[in-house]
């Protein structure tokens, strides 16, 4: 390539005098601005959870900026900069280098809903010493020892843990008697690996639960009759159904209610948003999924009501999920940071997001506004989420809760 | 070696691109400048194989993918360096292009390209399966440069196009030496070549073996680069599909081809991700794939040759446009007016057929054919249509295996052998559909048959151009056989076979669609040719020039020899009229 692309855009220009004038210039007289960045998919098969993590970010910028912007730093408005990270790793990556090189001013970011992607962009982001907010929740993106990756939710490992047992307690209070058998129909893919391998490795014997089937998948799953067949001969107290794409959850489901195992003849329980997305209602009938429980990292809950009618009315969602809930909240540990830093600094505030202590977490469930030595969230948990008449609710944990849980009976 | 004058323009290319890349501070910019040469091998790599050969693979992400986790796991888990792990990788991606090949190779055209695509693909899901869905390089903050992670991504770039010039540099070695001219040849035309005595499955596995080291060793890089390496990310469809593109955009079959392509295609990509992802997602790719489209449309071969023949065009080059312009020159061959040649009767016997068989289903092609072919004979085999001749021919030359019977070639039993091996024991071919190398020049397609006796490059030529000269066609030597009449042609082929110095002649058909005139030319040559020394068996449905050019007939019908004999003979047989002619016939024949 003998031409070369620099020069040609007016951010180029801007960012490269932002680089050398600019920031000095900043810490002088206080910034109008404090930019963060928001690093998404929103081209590709991701999109759609991208947009909805766009619309988090839009709504907690408004709101923010509503309440007065940063006021540490005379009350500075906070504006979003968005980037699509596409629909690969490579893609992701490539983004994450062009968020950097050309948005030296942001101070912090967050993204990027796939574990792959955020993987990616956060290598990048570790070698420019940007923090980064993350909702993915694989372990792997806090073990690599990196100092600008902040995990807002539990990761996978962790939500089995605090998942299952809860779930097994529902059961035998709302039921009378604890599952006995269970089986795990998974996609192979990482989350749900992660998730599968300390379900099968530990918590499966501590609850006392004999696993009786276990299939896995290939996403898209293009026939489920096989999977839900052996279901069906076994007959287990408890069913773990782990797609991550909704054609397979769609897939699955028609045919859990084709044989008859649906509407709670055999409790089925998720452990992905997926099977709570709106996208779910448009072809499987509310009946079909009455009843089914997802355990998940975030989702919209009791104290949120306001940010769901908004949601509702400007963005035509019909109800929050983790994308939504976490991204909001993000922009508002943001806000946090940078009161305590007192400085649009990137460094500044990522020394803020590791000595941060803001007590109880309002956007996130369970635990601190507080990140430990791995940039792992304290004390993350997860709710359980419930389809009730044809919405998802938060059931679990009680102070989160929107409704009572009930436990699908045998009938 | 290529001459250094060819390697120049890459050389310079290199050297701008670098001084371009150097100034470059802005680390995305840069990041795009290291895709580019990445890319750009890949594609090389793939031209290797499916642009000199003409298989295409769409999976040669399966090497890719090997470099890639090759980097990954070698530093995870035996904490090697990077600089280590590269030519490893490329020594793996190697064994897997033999290993892929050589079952794959059984299959052509489609057939390949849908197998090669299976191979990522289930690459993919068994890295799925052992739980590398996503790996990422561990960060060395103490040792960077050890372990290739530079503080300063020009130095990527740098690196990046080292391995460019060197896989340049290699293909264009290969381009011009016999490694090349065979995979040309199998491309145009793979039965022709391993009649022309080239060992196609030899050299189609080297190909291949090369062609996965090279792009396992920029796969390995890619790694590198990328820091998290996941199965679709390096395994993916897209992948592949990558190589393709920057190969078949910028031109198949030329070292310049994917470079062009991967200079152009990869900042475009970044570009308009940049400049209109961010305010309509998704525009990038409709720009893009549409691009594409534009492109493939008015250059269906590639940016590379249409520029070429724009070039061409506008500036025809002088030493060749006189001649051509003038007066176009063609072959002339004067016909020799020789006494008839006797047969030595009782000669030896340099070709044995015994009870050959063959069918294909139900239909018996040849049944129980034997016969013998003397030093220095010409043998007519003539029959109707559908008779089992050319069948006979692909049997004694070994494109088929026969069912039963033997084919003696001095007394040894060849039948079976691949094409090459037969050749290279001393039997040449003709085709009776022609099958040049269109877009190679008479001599380059005769040199192809030259290298199954040449040990050398100039002897090959020198081998072809004697054989070009013994059938009449040295005027022409520099015409590209797309351009030649269907007489020149035929001596063009008869050239190829002749070149690798055969003692036996198979020729199928050779006077088949030439004038009466024409013919004649032809049938003289084919009589010098006898009378220099080499033996000959000549198909024929018409019988006219036969009889007067061959020593003896073979009639074949439905398969099976009805008579053999001399020609006043055989001709005046009733069995061989009755074959021709119907039954109705047998009375009217002179007796």
């Amino acid at each position: 390539m003998n031409k070369n692309p620099k020069g040609l855009t007016r951010r180029t220009v801007l960012s490269g005098a932002a680089a050398v004038g600019f920031s000095g210039l900043a810490r002088a007289q206080q910034p109008a601005e404090v930019k963060v960045g928001l690093i998404v998919p929103l081209s590709g098969i991701y999109t759609r959870p991208g947009q909805v993590m766009k619309m988090g970010a839009e709504m907690g910028i408004d709101h923010i900026n509503k309440q007065g912007g940063i006021k540490a730093l005379g009350g500075a408005r906070m504006k979003l900069v968005v980037i699509d990270c596409g629909d690969t790793t490579e893609k992701a990556k490539n983004a994450a280098q062009r968020m950097v090189a050309q948005e030296t001013d942001l101070v912090a970011a967050t993204g990027a809903y796939l574990s792959s992607f955020t993987l990616a962009v956060t290598e990048v982001t570790e070698r420019a010493e940007l923090p980064v907010l993350t909702l993915s929740y694989s372990d792997l993106l806090t073990e690599r020892g990196f100092k600008y990756i902040f995990q807002t939710a539990a990761p996978a490992s962790r939500q089995s843990e605090l998942g299952l047992p809860t779930l097994m307690k529902l059961a035998e209070s709302a039921s009378g008697k604890r599952p006995k058998t269970v089986a795990m129909l998974m996609d192979n893919t990482a989350t749900s690996i992660a998730t599968a391998k300390a379900l099968k490795e530990k918590l499966f014997a501590q609850e006392g639960l004999q696993f009786v089937v276990e299939e896995i998948w290939t996403p898209p799953l293009s026939d489920a009759t096989p999977l839900i067949q052996k279901v069906r001969s076994a007959r287990p107290d408890l069913l773990l159904f782990m797609p991550n794409a909704v054609s397979d959850a769609k897939l699955g489901l028609e045919k859990i209610n084709e044989f008859g195992l649906g509407q709670g003849k055999i409790p089925t329980v998720s452990f992905s948003i997926t099977i709570a997305e709106p996208d779910m209602l448009q072809s499987v009938s509310t009946e079909a999924v009455q009843g089914i429980m997802t355990i998940v990292a975030n989702w919209g809950s009791k104290g949120q009501e306001e940010l769901i009618a908004e949601l509702k009315a400007k963005y035509k969602e019909p109800w929050a999920t983790q994308n939504v809930v976490s991204t909001y909240g993000d922009m508002w540990l943001m806000k946090e940071a940078l009161e305590k830093a007192g400085k649009v600094d990137r460094q500044a505030v990522a020394q803020a997001f590791r000595t941060m202590d803001a007590g109880p977490s309002r956007y996130y469930p369970g635990g601190q506004l507080k990140f430990d030595e791995k940039g792992r969230r304290v004390g993350a948990g997860v709710v359980i989420v419930q389809w009730q008449n044809g919405v998802p609710v938060t059931v679990y944990p009680p102070e989160l809760a929107q409704a009572s849980p009930f436990w699908p009976k045998k009938s | 070696m290529p001459q250094l004058r060819s390697l120049l323009p890459a050389i310079l290319f290199t050297i701008a691109y670098a001084a371009v890349s150097l100034s470059v501070t802005n680390s995305y910019y840069q990041l795009v400048l290291t895709l580019v040469p990445v890319w750009a091998v890949f594609g090389l790599s793939w031209n290797l194989l499916s642009g000199y050969t003409g298989l295409i693979s769409f999976g040669h992400a399966a090497f890719f993918g090997i470099g890639a986790y090759t980097t990954a796991l070698g530093q995870i888990y035996f904490d090697l360096s990077p600089w280590l792990l590269i030519p490893i990788a490329a020594m793996l991606g190697g064994i897997a292009g033999l290993l892929i090949g050589f079952p794959t190779f059984r299959l052509q055209g489609h057939y390949f390209a849908l197998a090669m695509l299976a191979y990522p693909l289930a690459i993919l899901y068994v890295f799925e399966w052992l739980g590398f869905q996503e790996v990422t390089l561990p960060m060395k903050r103490d040792a960077p440069i050890a372990y290739m992670q530079f503080g300063d991504p020009r130095l990527y770039t740098l690196l990046a196009l080292a391995i460019m010039l060197a896989t340049i540099v290699l293909t264009r070695i290969i381009e011009q030496s016999r490694f090349g001219m065979a995979l040309l040849a199998i491309k145009q035309n793979e039965a022709a070549a391993e009649a022309a005595g080239i060992n196609t499955l030899a050299w189609k596995l080297r190909a291949i073996t090369l062609s996965g080291a090279i792009a396992a060793a920029i796969g390995a890089f890619y790694a590198q680069v990328l820091l998290v390496v996941t199965p679709q990310s390096v395994f993916g469809m897209l992948v592949s599909a990558q190589a393709l593109t920057v190969a078949m955009f910028g031109g198949v079959g030329t070292v310049w081809g994917p470079v062009i392509g991967s200079v152009i295609l990869i900042p475009l990509a970044e570009i308009l991700h940049a400049e209109a992802g961010d305010r309509f997602p998704g525009i990038q790719g409709v720009i893009f794939g549409f691009a594409i489209i534009c492109v493939i449309l008015v250059a269906p071969e590639g940016l590379f040759w249409k520029l070429r023949d724009l070039l061409r065009k506008r500036f025809p080059r002088k030493a060749n446009a006189a001649p051509d312009a003038s007066q176009p020159a063609t072959a002339t061959v004067t016909p020799l007016h020789t006494e008839p040649r006797k047969r030595a009767a009782g000669s030896e016997v340099v070709l044995e057929v015994r009870n050959l068989s063959r069918s294909f289903g139900g239909l018996k092609a040849v049944q129980n054919v034997s016969f013998k072919l003397h030093k220095n004979e010409i043998l007519g085999i003539i029959g109707p249509n559908g008779a089992g001749k050319t069948t006979l021919f692909n049997l004694l030359n070994g494109f088929l295996r026969p069912d039963e019977g033997e084919v003696l070639i001095d007394g040894r039993n060849m039948s079976g052998e691949r094409p090459h091996t037969i050749c290279e024991a001393g039997i040449g071919r003709t085709f009776q559909v022609m099958r040049p190398f269109l877009r190679m020049s008479i001599l380059d397609n005769v040199v192809v048959g030259a290298y199954v006796r040449a040990k050398t490059e100039d002897e090959a030529r020198k081998l072809a151009a004697d054989a070009v000269a013994r059938v009449g066609l040295s005027d022409v030597a520099d015409r590209v056989a797309g351009e030649l009449s269907t007489k020149e042609l035929r001596l063009m082929e008869l050239a190829r076979a002749l070149a690798g110095q055969p003692r036996i002649l198979l020729l199928d058909e050779t006077l088949a669609g030439l004038g009466h005139g024409e013919a004649d030319e032809v049938v003289a040559v084919i009589r010098q040719l006898a009378r220099d020394g080499i033996t000959i068996a000549i198909i024929e449905h018409t019988m006219q020039a036969m009889v007067r050019l061959v020593d003896s007939f073979v009639v074949l019908d439905h398969g099976a020899v009805i008579t053999e004999g001399e020609p006043e003979v055989v001709t005046r047989d009733n069995r061989v009229i009755e074959a021709y002619l119907g039954k109705k016939w047998v009375a009217h024949a002179p007796h």
